[in-house]
């Protein structure tokens, strides 16, 4: 079974000393899929990425990358996998092109060094520019660039597009959906919904070092909240709006104006909306955190009917 | 392994150049002296009987300054593994740990190269920066004596740079271990300067007082010859610097291949601890 996955984890354990960051995680990432790995800050996401290249050491579980077990054979693993780190640092003393072609030795000059400078045009990196001279931005398109550079096979970006203008964003996704259509496969962690909405196929949460929920990723966005505000030319029996499954009424100002959670499709409170004479409607995409507090309280109240 | 050499002893030419040529100009500044002080030997034999006991024991056998080896002991040998013994504090301690907690070891160790090979490639240029700041240092002195009266020749003019380098390498193997068995690089080079300056101290008054000899045998600075060495080099003690250089390497390599890499400062105590003292802090 784990043979076919480009990542496996089984009951995946971590801790640092009395912090146990990942508390049994279970994951299978299939081979040629975009993957992405969803959770608040300090859920386990750059924990479980660093586990991958044995940048450190699982307490208990079972890890295959690639199939390969990461302790047992890191450079192998290393040799086919692209790297963005959350927290990325490059030698400040160097140019962005002699830190690249250092990087590319360590890897044996696995990169064609024409898709490197194809890559820096698209990304519109200046290749000759100091490295402690270069915007947070810029050494973030540095960092996807060296990931990118020698065509791996798993590419695993830890909030690739971190600090990056909204341009360069989408020249990223861009990129990263080139390199699935290669044969590549991608696990990237996030906290921005609309980028894993726009290129993930299937979705993880992680919440508590432990992984939640995998689904995919129109499941996900259709299963989850969203605030809708609307503003009435009359007043209107907002109770009659709360009635609706999966609708719930947050407040109302005056019966004119109310705002309302709704959990799933849209479909049957347009319907009763449209009854009314409407001046404006608002649709507020919930943050990552609410959907995570969503399966939160699922999961806690699934725990307590079972109990 | 020769990639991250070679990139590690190219990020050293500032030290190598730095202190190479400073200690090259100090040294041959101070060769070019001895003719002078030699001519007025009696006026300062009479100066140096006048010195405290306690002053002179840090200098080595002051009567003896008046041979070329006691001389280059007294003016620049006895206080080099002091001054250099501080860049290998420094520099021991930074070989994987500064790039740790800056956070850039996390990105050259995702590439295919293993945790021993990253180790040996920073050990190689560890031993290389160092060997080329003494090799830079020992030419300044190299350039100047011919021209004096000390009758030296430059080869002779090895024996004590090469005692000093067994010196430094372990001092810098003791602070590379410190880095991987401590919580951050900072406290690793803390506790190595320390060391370095109590040894430093232990042996120096161990001159004049008969008590402190048998601690100081434990004492690496005991085992350093510098420039007695001019007149033969005791291989015993150089081995057995050695020996323990090697010791601390190995047991770094080991810490290095077990523990996690740290990103910005995160770390725990690499040595057994009871439970109540260990704390790290939680990360994502």
């Amino acid at each position: 079974m784990e043979t076919t996955n480009a990542i496996y984890a089984q009951g995946l354990l971590k801790s640092y000393g009395r912090v146990q960051a990942l508390r049994g995680v279970d994951l299978e990432v299939r081979q040629g899929e975009i993957f992405g790995f969803l959770g608040p800050n300090g859920a386990g996401k750059t924990t479980t990425i660093r586990c991958l290249l044995d940048l450190i050491r699982p307490n208990g579980g079972t890890l295959r990358v690639l199939g390969i077990d990461p302790q047992a054979n890191p450079v192998v693993i290393r040799r086919r996998v692209g790297y963005l780190p959350g927290e990325l640092r490059f030698d400040e003393g160097m140019t962005v092109e002699s830190a690249l072609r250092y990087l590319n030795k360590l890897r044996g000059g696995q990169a064609d060094w024409s898709h490197v400078l194809s890559l820096a045009e698209r990304l519109d990196l200046n290749l000759k520019m100091a490295i402690r001279n270069l915007s947070k931005g810029n050494k973030q398109k540095m960092g996807v660039l060296q990931a990118l550079m020698h065509r791996p096979e798993l590419l695993l970006l830890d909030e690739p597009t971190f600090g990056l203008d909204p341009l360069v964003q989408q020249e990223v996704l861009r990129m990263v959906a080139e390199a699935r259509e290669a044969g590549a496969t991608i696990f990237f962690s996030s906290h921005i919904l609309s980028e894993v909405q726009e290129i993930a196929d299937r979705v993880g949460i992680i919440r508590l070092g432990k992984v939640v929920e995998v689904a995919e990723t129109a499941t996900l966005i259709n299963r989850s909240l969203r605030r809708v505000r609307v503003h009435f030319k009359q007043r209107v029996a907002s109770q009659a709006l709360a009635q609706i499954p999966g609708v719930s009424l947050l407040t109302q100002d005056d019966g004119l104006s109310v705002t309302l959670q709704v959990e799933g499709e849209m479909d049957a409170l347009i319907k009763q909306i449209a009854a009314y004479p409407v001046v404006d409607m608002e649709t507020e995409r919930p943050s990552l955190e609410e959907i995570f507090l969503a399966y939160y309280e699922q999961e806690r109240v699934k725990v307590n009917s079972n109990h | 392994m020769f990639t991250n050499f070679w990139y590690s002893l190219g990020r050293s030419r500032g030290q190598i150049l730095g202190w190479g040529l400073a200690l090259a100009i100090l040294g041959g500044y101070m060769v070019g002296f001895y003719d002078t002080l030699a001519a007025q030997q009696e006026t300062l034999e009479q100066l140096l009987a006048s010195y405290p006991p306690e002053l002179m024991a840090f200098f080595g056998d002051m009567t003896e300054m008046f041979t070329p080896q006691g001389y280059l002991n007294v003016e620049f040998f006895s206080y080099m593994p002091l001054i250099l013994g501080i860049y290998a504090v420094l520099a021991g301690s930074g070989l994987l740990a500064g790039d740790e907690e800056s956070g850039s070891l996390d990105l050259v160790l995702a590439h295919p190269l293993s945790r021993t090979a990253l180790f040996l490639g920073r050990l190689a240029a560890f031993a290389t920066t160092t060997f080329l700041i003494l090799l830079v240092s020992w030419a300044g002195f190299a350039v100047v004596v011919p021209g004096t009266n000390m009758d030296l020749t430059p080869m002779e003019l090895l024996a004590p740079f090469l005692s000093l380098f067994v010196f430094l390498m372990l001092i810098g193997m003791v602070a590379l271990f410190l880095s991987m068995a401590l919580p951050s690089r900072r406290f690793a080079a803390m506790t190595g300067g320390m060391l370095l300056v109590a040894g430093f101290f232990l042996t120096s008054l161990a001159r004049i007082d008969e008590n402190l000899e048998t601690a100081a045998k434990y004492s690496p600075f005991n085992y350093y010859q510098g420039g007695e060495a001019i007149g033969g080099l005791e291989w015993s003690w150089i081995g057995g610097l050695l020996g323990f250089a090697a010791l601390f390497a190995l047991l770094a390599w080991w810490r290095f291949e077990r523990r996690d890499i740290r990103v910005g400062g995160e770390g725990g105590w690499g040595v057994p601890l009871p439970s109540f003292l260990k704390r790290r802090p939680a990360r994502s």
